[in-house]
């Protein structure tokens, strides 16, 4: 019987609560039994990337002690697993007993789709959507992590769904987390593109990994009234058929 | 001009940039460059490959090289030797005209196989002069040569074809290796607006690794030595830079013609 | 270096690039083309794309050893009848190609595309000695004769249409007006065969150096290069000093993928090896040949452990094809030498951090540059430390921290994440407060300070009223569905 210790990070937690909803939802199905520890926080992403170490290796120690008893951790983010995983090892360069403690809880955190498929075995999961999905790779999952070919495994056997691939589903959404708010126009400019790309591939909903991405595209496409849906992987496949539209 | 190189300096700035003490300089350079007399398995093994090769495996080359060069612009046309080369060369100077002004005149290299070609007397009838880019033994003074270099510089830029030989002619890039030596002179290939190379099929390798090989780790061809001077030509020369359309034909020889003297 | 910089305009420049279309017709062809097509050339090597790994430990060992390399490099050279010199700044390398003009009586050069000679502030310093500058490379021509600076490695002149090259040359070379490339190459052609063929000097970069047998090596599918480089008298080639290998088989390889970086092509048109002059005994080629090695801010690169990687560069502009913020802004945004992701990283450690901050903070980190490199090198990384010594200053580099205020906040952050309980109730108190901001289809529309420039364009999600944490409880207790 598998069991997960379910890290939500702070985008889904505090944003998208649903998202998290739906991969409990998902995994109940699924008979994968849960536990969620409350002091969770923040894997200290948003610092890394704008460069405060000090600060994010603050994060990662709440993380590490927070996590590291547990067998099996997930997390429905690419990003925050790549920073768990990559990044971690390297704040402590200088303090060797966190590095290891950093290395052993980095080994067993993994990102929702390749729990699913490479730990699990897992590939149909018993879900419909009636409609035409696209996929959005983030860059974090697909380049640092190199998850690509799971979440269309996932796709792919969802009852009732027909499956397109966009142009350029690889090239960045221009979301880069504070880049999107510092950089506006650059930003804007290669969302308008990934907007683009999904209408042109025809598809009814965008289906993604990462909420950073999928935020950023949902703001875009309400913005400009697009109607199309976006969804995390863990609404597609949490949904089962006779759920509402 | 007696010029402080500033190298001195220089190496002692990289060499504490590097974190480097100690004088080791020696073992490291052992370390680093490494020995052509002891070529390691693969490249033994290239070397092998280029002995061995039999008059089937070369004539596979030949194609390939063929359909290599195609999308290159490259011409190759195998010849049975060098009467025939000839014969076409004479056909193909009948066929074109320069580019620049109407008097055509053909450039040489000094060189074995192309004086097999007895290229002045196949091209008498057609009253096109040959000139040979090379010192011919009588310049002695600094000054004659100086005035003969001038003559060949006028005679090659007023030629509209220039014939060559090469080293040797890489099947997977279509390239043409030329190593510089005093009777084969560079604007030969690279002035006309046509050029001329002629080789034998035993002078084709398959690639930029046999090549290598050679130069790096074959006895022979290291001998010779990589002169001041080399040259490496995959076609006639083209430009993308103006919206990334392809133009064939930039600066030096807009068409190259490849013959490979096969024997059969 | 003595090139303007303008790397403070980043932003700027960037919202100007975004808005012309041309330019943006341009970067996408590039892009489109060339970006799957070196991947594609990548996997098509004989040893598959695990090759730019072998490069990446080739560029490695020489890098740490490039005090020995540059010393057999200059030995070799010297023996095949070459001079060579140590330029330490870009005014040595300039003063010292100025003294070769001036001991030749030089009056008119033609050049081969160089970045390392823009780097330097070349041209200017020539055209104030009054010796005519004619750059030969056909996009290189284009923008000399616009007056501009390159906008790409490979293909300085990309962000220009035929019709504006067609109005540009009728104007300025007094040709009758044509918009067909062929027909704009052959004028270029015309008139720089005459220039080659008067030339006194002719100045080349160099894209690999080869210590072993003491050669630089300078490719181009144009051939521009070899005829600057064989009909002038004198040559003077100006390198960066990482642009060597050590053996002969290191520089098969690394330019096998040079060719497949730059272009997706198995070898570039015309590459030429040169060591020396012929000498006395040769018909034609230069009589002289001086190679000129700069240090100009490398040799602090390379003291510095974390930055050294940088100096593995070939110079292939792979990384450029593959960025997806490159492929938005062009180079001339970048405001200096070096742009697109090589420049990122490149041009702060060169002109400043604090100088070019937007250069490594204005990029999404999405690591399509590793990906495209044919060297493997870890350019992500590099923007990530640019980043971490931007945050809290750095003597050594002479940065001071980005922004105060925003470490003030990062450290409130990093407090609350290690303390749940409070971390729980700031979370609430913002859900309460985002209330007063008004909502379309349930996303906020508009938010002040830094967010203000997400919510220009795009809608943004309010914090949720319950947040997942506090809905786990119930959520797990229920029933399967």
């Amino acid at each position: 019987m598998a069991h997960a210790t379910l890290f939500i990070q702070c985008i889904v937690d505090g944003m998208y609560p649903e998202v998290g909803e739906a991969m409990v939802r998902l995994f109940q199905r699924l008979g994968i039994t849960m536990d969620y520890p409350e002091n969770q926080t923040c894997c200290g992403q948003p610092s890394f990337n704008s460069g405060y170490r000090k600060e994010a290796a603050k994060a990662a120690k709440h993380y590490i002690e927070t996590f590291e008893n547990a067998g099996t951790i997930v997390c429905p983010s690419g990003s925050c697993v790549s920073m768990i995983r990559n990044h971690y090892p390297e704040l402590f360069e200088d303090e060797p007993g966190w590095r290891e403690r950093a290395e052993r809880v980095g080994k067993r955190t993994f990102e929702l789709t390749e729990y699913l498929v490479d730990v699990l075995g897992f590939k149909n999961t018993g879900a419909y959507f009636n409609g035409k999905v696209t996929y959005h790779d983030s860059c974090h999952l697909n380049r640092y992590l190199g998850v690509s070919s799971q979440p269309r495994e996932l796709i792919c056997r969802v009852a009732g769904l027909t499956f397109v691939e966009m142009e350029a589903s690889d090239k960045c959404c221009g979301f880069g987390g504070a880049f999107s708010t510092k950089y506006p126009d650059i930003s804007t400019a290669l969302v308008k593109e990934k907007v683009q790309n999904i209408l042109d591939s025809g598809a009814d909903a965008v289906v993604g990994c990462d909420m950073g991405c999928l935020m950023n595209i949902q703001g875009y496409l309400n913005r400009h009234n697009y109607p199309v849906r976006v969804m995390h992987i863990a609404q597609l496949l949490a949904g089962v058929k006779g759920d509402a539209a | 001009m007696p010029i402080h190189t500033n190298e001195t300096q220089f190496i002692h700035d990289i060499r504490a940039a590097l974190g480097i003490r100690a004088n080791n300089s020696d073992a490291r350079q052992k370390e680093i460059f490494t020995d052509p007399a002891q070529p390691p398995e693969a490249q033994q093994m290239l070397l092998d490959t280029i002995c061995a090769r039999q008059h089937s495996d070369r004539m596979d080359l030949l194609d390939r090289l063929s359909r290599e060069a195609v999308p290159l612009n490259l011409k190759v046309i195998p010849m049975k030797n060098e009467a025939e080369a000839a014969k076409a060369i004479a056909g193909l100077v009948a066929d074109t005209t320069p580019e620049w002004g109407d008097k055509k005149s053909v450039v040489q290299w000094d060189h074995p196989m192309i004086k097999a070609l007895a290229l002045d007397s196949a091209l008498k009838d057609q009253n096109v002069p040959v000139y040979t880019a090379a010192f011919d033994g009588s310049e002695t003074s600094h000054n004659q040569k100086n005035l003969k270099r001038d003559q060949i510089r006028e005679q090659v830029t007023a030629s509209y074809i220039g014939v060559t030989s090469a080293d040797f002619c890489l099947a997977d890039t279509a390239t043409l290796v030329m190593r510089s030596r005093p009777a084969e002179a560079r604007s030969v290939s690279l002035l006309p607006s046509i050029h001329v190379a002629v080789i034998r099929k035993e002078q084709i390798l398959s690639d930029m690794k046999e090549l290598y090989a050679l130069l790096k780790f074959d006895p022979d061809t290291r001998g010779k030595g990589l002169p001041h001077h080399m040259v490496m030509i995959s076609g006639p020369s083209k430009t993308a830079d103006i919206e990334l359309v392809m133009v064939h034909g930039a600066h030096g020889p807009r068409a190259l013609y490849l013959y490979v003297i096969t024997g059969e | 270096m003595s090139d303007e910089i303008l790397t403070d305009k980043y932003v700027e420049n960037s919202t100007r690039a975004i808005e012309d279309d041309i330019l943006q017709g341009a970067l996408g062809k590039i892009q489109s083309g060339l970006a799957k097509a070196t991947q594609a050339s990548y996997r098509q090597l004989d040893e598959g794309p695990e090759l730019r790994m072998t490069a990446h430990d080739i560029r490695e060992k020489t890098i740490n050893n490039l005090d020995v390399v540059l010393t057999q490099l200059a030995a070799k050279v010297r023996e095949n009848g070459g001079k060579v010199y140590f330029a330490k700044t870009a005014e040595q390398a300039v003063a010292y190609t100025l003294d070769v003009a001036r001991q030749f009586k030089v009056k008119q050069v033609v050049k081969g595309k160089s970045m390392v000679s823009e780097e330097i502030g070349l041209n200017p310093a020539l055209e104030a000695q009054g010796i005519e500058v004619n750059e030969t490379d056909l996009g290189e021509y284009i923008i000399q004769v616009a007056g501009e600076k390159p906008s790409h490695i490979i293909a300085p002149a990309i962000h220009k249409t035929r019709e504006q090259v067609g109005r540009l040359f009728a104007e300025h070379l007094g040709v009758p007006y044509t918009d067909d490339p062929p027909e704009l190459t052959r004028i270029a052609r015309k008139a720089l065969r005459d220039k080659f063929l008067q030339a006194d000097m002719g100045i080349s970069g160099c894209n690999l150096a080869c210590a072993e047998t003491g050669h630089m090596t300078v490719v181009s599918n144009e051939g521009n290069i070899r005829m600057s480089t064989t009909l002038p008298r004198v040559h003077v080639a100006i390198m960066g000093m990482e642009r060597v290998v050590a053996n002969l088989e290191d520089h098969d390889i690394l330019f096998r993928l040079l060719s497949r970086g730059a272009a997706a092509q198995k070898l570039g048109g015309c590459v030429s090896y040169i060591g020396g002059p012929g000498g006395p005994d040769f018909p034609d080629g230069p009589e002289a040949f001086h190679l000129v090695i700069l240090d100009n801010g490398r040799s602090r690169i390379l003291a510095d452990p974390k930055f050294r990687e940088i100096l593995y560069c070939i110079r292939c502009s792979a990384c450029l094809n593959a960025c997806p913020v490159y492929g938005k802004i062009g180079g001339h945004a970048y405001g200096a030498t070096y742009c697109g992701p090589i420049g990122a990283v490149l041009t702060p450690l060169m002109v400043g951090m604090n100088k070019a901050k937007d250069l490594c903070l204005g990029e999404t980190l999405c690591g399509a540059c590793r990906q495209a490199c044919s060297v493997n090198i870890d350019l992500p990384r590099m923007l990530l430390e640019l980043r971490y010594r931007l945050a809290y200053g750095d003597d050594d580099w002479q940065t001071k921290q980005v922004s105060p205020l925003e470490k003030t906040i990062h450290q409130a952050w990093a407090f609350l994440a290690g303390h749940p309980a409070l971390y729980r109730a700031f979370l609430k108190a913002g859900a309460m407060g985002q209330k007063v901001f008004p909502k379309y289809r349930g996303m906020i529309r508009k938010m002040p300070g830094p967010v203000a420039g997400w919510t220009r364009d795009r809608d943004i999600q309010p914090l949720a009223h319950t947040p997942f944490r506090e809905r786990f409880k119930t959520l797990s207790s229920k029933k399967v569905r």
